[in-house]
């Protein structure tokens, strides 16, 4: 695949970026940089700061130092809100879905930050906003098309099972019309079938939606396979980065995940 | 919706309001036309209070107090300004609703702004003390009548408006709930981390909330004030905030129809037993066991009698038959004890007695409460009426 | 502003503000171990308090300080008395705890938290009402000042007068003693006292002026000295309390009991895999809590002699509530520092002459400081883990 630096734009470009809890510097001056229509992994033992990473980048917590800067501009410490507006949508480790809402109100949500029709509208149910409504419905229907979720669009999403809920973060990530999605260990859980379907979703994700995709996974034959760039973390530090062989190969990595088949 | 049901359901209202207007102000009592105001005010105060508890999630416990400001400052204001001759008197009430729901908004701006920081329980208590606070202020304010009462607001009693202001509310908070802008006050609710990382304005969605459901509690309290032309700090007190909570709970959190329902029933229930005649103290022992016996039975039964529809509720009739009938017996065994037989017990001090024991009650049986998380919908009458058979709570 | 307090005072006012906060922090003490193991603000336990005040009003009726017995039977209290209602107090309270948790909270355990809530108002309502249908209520019993068979008040010399003033007060007080004498013998020879004599007049002026001097210098000598008068009820309620607390501390610090208490406020469900019996953690917290509070019940009733109504609870128990609250809910030492707190800032209010803002202050302090700490004083606002 392209070498870091192609001709592609960067969406993503972590600087530095460091934040420390207390005494604790969880993550500590990470660099990396993503171009347009990467297909990105972060990977790294259990507590090396990935999910610490995704947090800085969407707003969560405020850098203490270094710098995040999205198409250019400066994120670091924006309210998530702000962030996923400019463009930045996530799915979250342990699945954060609206529970008591059915599947397809849980991506209307992550829609509705492109409705234009204003709350006042709403609340005097002016045709402007039923036509919103009805709009953001059928696109929630076609995305829970694309990560085959059609037949449970009703159901509420705290009964879905696992997999069904994984697959509905993503679709809600999507609704939000951003151009980079960062997916937090997306294929935890899933069986091998569902795995393969998964790996699909993210390709069509990248390939026919065009977004540019970070991800974290544990699973590194799920990684190897799908991402094209792959930077690893441990202990809150970057220990490698570059295409996967050049990851397998890397003797830090192999240390840092002690002798685990890479 | 099209053309012509959007009109209709206007022509409805206004009819309504027109009907309840003519019928109720034409031939009914004053007192019964009292308590068809109270209850629609007491509408208007769940159905706002739900906007915020049920429907974004925001614990608070102190409603009341916004039902006061309102109150308090359109009733001060007309005291002051209003001249009979200057405008017709229901444009003056309409005028003076707003002024009331404006400043109720203004104090849930005040009172939504800690709510962005604090959750759950510390937000119900900052919520309790801002309507301990302002009580506290109007007792020691003289200009506001201290503990006693501020009297002599004009007297412009008018029922339609009542009840369209509880049908504007019905109708505002089924129509965010009917559009994707109601999805995110939802979503607030269910998780507040993951609706801000999808973009959600968090802060927006929970001070918009404060600032609605003050909104219409503070217009309430006009019409409340206009209507009893005399109002004292305690018509604003606590229990009342808990009243209105349990409306809330009680209808299922989050349920308008659910929240409307309660609001009518807790309402009429205790002014239904202020008039029960006295009952001796035996009988009231008597139903208190029988009725202890009852939910007992019925709570084992909810919990683990899971058989077919028809079973159970052949069970549930079974165990309320059962001790109906324990009653009347233990009735009649228990007057043959003198001292009890002897002591009487009226309504008026039974009532909240009863009130509080049915909270409980319907807490036990069914804590998701009565309509839980459902809507009336004209669908769910319709298959109601088609099935053959249909069962209360199928639809769930 | 500062000019019209009196600051003398001042001293007085914080040792009763400090009895009136010890009385908060024993029920404050109760919300917050039902909140830290059970996430539920247990609203009914202002009328756990009211009713242990009903005990310990029952029990002195059962010693005989019903006001009708002791119109016939004069008596004066003994500390044993005092021993038994507290302890009948604590007992009857922890009993009404258990039986309110086994049937109206722990069924709803499994419920949202906002059912248990509303059966907790419930329950409360229930007490007040049905409470008042039994219960004597009009007029408002209260507890014979009788039973107490401490003084009202002791005064504590904390410094004593200048001596050179404190010898001049005496001097003039023998002064007086002598001039009162002459009068005294000079009345006796006279005809009537409203009658006298030139010589008699003499002297009886001569007696006046000794007085006032007296008075004067007996003033100025106090003044320099400084005295404390404290209502013995106040101190004796401090001291329980702290009896009360140290003995709460070893249970939850130092015994197995505290510690499974401990481990199942700090983690419900994972306590009850451990092999910890949740159940009767549950139950020996509400003892505990509803314990404390009976203490507190028939300490405020005895030594601060508000008359009993059904609602005795509600306004002390929504106080001792947002003192949980402002300590931080969950935390003990929170529910103590929260209560003493506000106890003190009440009476300083009033002290401060604006009495009449005593029942908003709490809220105020409370709103205030949540602004700043938003889990309250001594509590850590949890961060959500994401």
């Amino acid at each position: 695949m392209s070498a870091p630096g192609s001709d592609r734009p960067v969406v993503l470009q972590l600087t530095d970026a460091t934040i420390k809890f207390g005494g604790l510097t969880a993550v500590n001056q990470v660099s990396f940089e993503l171009f347009q229509g990467d297909l990105f992994g972060l990977i790294g033992p259990n507590g090396a700061g990935k999910t610490t990473c995704f947090n800085l980048i969407t707003g969560v917590y405020r850098p203490t130092s270094g710098k995040i800067a999205y198409q250019g501009n400066s994120i670091g410490g924006l309210p998530p809100n702000k962030i996923c507006k400019l463009g930045i949508a996530r799915t979250f480790q342990n699945i954060r879905l609206f529970g008591a809402l059915s599947a397809i109100e849980n991506v209307m949500v992550g829609g509705h930050l492109r409705d234009p029709s204003s709350l006042l509208s709403a609340l005097s149910y002016f045709p402007r906003a039923i036509h919103e409504t009805a709009r953001l419905r059928e696109q929630a229907r076609e995305l829970l098309r694309i990560v085959n979720l059609e037949d449970v669009a009703e159901v509420r999403s705290r009964d879905l099972p696992y997999g069904k809920q994984r697959r509905l973060e993503i679709a809600r990530a999507m609704a939000t019309g951003c151009n980079l999605i960062l997916l937090d260990e997306p294929a935890a859980g899933m069986n091998p079938f569902e795995k393969e379907d998964l790996v699909k979703v993210v390709r069509r994700i990248r390939d026919e939606y065009q977004k540019t995709v970070l991800l974290i996974e544990h699973d590194m034959k799920f990684v190897m396979n799908l991402c094209e760039r792959i930077v690893v973390l441990d202990h809150g530090e970057e220990i490698a980065q570059g295409p996967p062989e050049a990851i397998r190969n890397n003797p830090k990595v192999i240390e840092a995940y002690l002798g685990e088949a890479v | 919706m099209n053309l012509p049901i959007r009109l209709g359901s206007f022509l409805a209202a206004a009819l309504f309001c027109w009907g309840i207007q003519t019928w109720a102000m034409g031939s009914l009592p004053f007192n019964l036309q009292r308590l068809i105001a109270l209850a629609g005010l007491y509408v208007v105060l769940a159905v706002s209070l739900n906007l915020i508890n049920g429907i974004t999630g925001q614990f608070s416990i102190g409603h009341a107090a916004f039902y006061q400001v309102g109150a308090y400052l359109a009733g001060y204001f007309s005291i002051h300004n209003f001249n009979p001759q200057g405008m017709p008197p229901w444009l003056w009430l309409i005028l003076m609703m707003i002024l009331g729901a404006l400043g109720a908004s203004l104090a849930g701006l005040v009172v939504g702004l800690p709510s962005l920081r604090l959750r759950g329980d510390y937000l119900a208590i900052v919520t309790l003390g801002f309507g301990e606070i302002i009580r506290i202020f109007v007792q020691n304010t003289k200009e506001l009548g201290g503990s006693y009462a501020l009297d002599k607001i004009p007297k412009i009693q008018s029922l339609w408006l009542i009840w369209g202001l509880a049908i504007v509310c019905i109708a505002v908070c089924r129509n965010l709930l009917k559009t994707a802008h109601g999805l995110s006050f939802l979503a607030v609710r269910e998780d507040e981390v993951a609706s801000s990382a999808m973009g959600v304005n968090v802060t927006k969605v929970k001070v918009m909330a404060f600032v609605l459901g003050s909104g219409f509690a503070g217009a309430a309290g006009a019409l409340l004030a206009h209507w009893e032309t005399s109002i004292t700090p305690q018509t604003f007190s606590m229990d009342v905030s808990f009243i209105i909570l349990t409306m809330v709970v009680l209808g299922g959190t989050g349920s308008i129809t659910g929240s409307v329902l309660a609001a009518l029933v807790l309402f009429y229930l205790p002014e239904y037993l202020r008039n029960v005649s006295a009952i001796s103290g035996s009988t009231l022992v008597a139903v208190t066991l029988s009725v202890i016996t009852a939910v007992a039975v019925m709570k084992r039964l909810v919990d683990h009698y899971h058989r077919p529809m028809k079973q159970r509720v052949i069970a549930y009739l079974a165990t309320i038959v059962g001790s109906a009938i324990l009653g009347v017996v233990l009735n009649i065994a228990f007057r043959g004890v003198e001292s009890l037989a002897k002591a009487s017990f009226t309504g008026d001090k039974l009532r909240l007695v009863i009130f509080a024991t049915t909270l409980i009650i319907l807490m036990l049986l069914r804590p998701q409460g009565i309509f839980a998380h459902h809507e009336f919908s004209w669908d769910w009458v319709r298959r109601l009426f088609r099935r053959p058979a249909p069962t209360p709570g199928a639809t769930s | 502003m500062w000019a019209g307090l009196d600051w003398g005072q001042l001293p007085q006012q914080l040792i009763f503000g400090l009895g009136i906060g010890a009385i908060y922090a024993l029920i404050a003490l109760g919300y917050t171990m039902v909140y830290g193991v059970l996430r539920l603000i247990n609203f009914a336990h202002g009328e756990v308090f009211m009713l242990g005040a009903y005990t310990a009003l029952f029990t002195s009726w059962w010693f005989g300080f019903r006001p009708e017995d002791l119109l016939k039977t004069p008596q004066q209290g003994t500390i044993l008395i005092l021993l038994i209602m507290i302890l009948a107090s604590m007992v009857f309270c922890a009993l009404i705890g258990v039986i309110i948790e086994r049937f109206a909270y722990r069924p709803m355990r499994n419920q949202p938290r906002i059912a248990s809530l509303i059966t907790a108002i419930g329950v409360s309502l229930l007490l007040q009402y049905g409470g008042a249908l039994i219960l004597p209520n009009s007029p408002p019993p209260a507890i014979s000042s009788k039973v107490s068979p401490f003084a009202d008040q002791i005064t504590l010399q904390i410094r004593p007068p200048d001596a050179a003033l404190a010898q001049a007060a005496e001097e003039k007080k023998k002064e007086f003693e002598v001039a009162n004498t002459a009068f005294e013998k000079q009345l006796a020879s006279e005809k009537s006292r409203f009658d006298l004599s030139p010589a008699g007049k003499e002297l009886r002026d001569a007696r006046l002026e000794a007085e006032r001097e007296n008075k004067k210098a007996q003033d100025a000598a106090l003044a320099s000295g400084y005295k404390l008068i404290v209502p013995s009820g106040q101190l004796i309620m401090l001291l329980t309390t702290v009896i009360l607390m140290t003995m709460l501390y070893f249970l939850v610090m130092k015994t197995k009991t505290g510690r499974a208490m401990r481990a199942v406020s700090h983690d419900f469900d994972s306590a009850g895999l451990m092999g910890i019996n949740v159940n009767s953690i549950v139950t020996i917290t509400f003892v505990i809590g509803s314990a404390l509070a009976g203490a507190g019940a028939m300490m405020n009733a005895t030594f601060v002699g508000t008359p009993l109504t059904t609602f005795y609870g509600v306004q002390l128990g929504v106080k001792a509530f947002v003192a949980a609250v402002l300590g931080g809910i969950g935390n003990i030492p929170g529910a103590v520092l929260g209560g003493i707190l506000m106890g003190v800032a009440e009476t300083l209010v009033v002290w401060a002459g604006y009495s009449q803002y005593k029942d908003a202050i709490a809220f105020l302090i409370l709103i205030l400081v949540l602004l700043v700490r938003p889990g309250g004083l001594l509590g850590s606002a949890k961060v959500e883990k994401v």
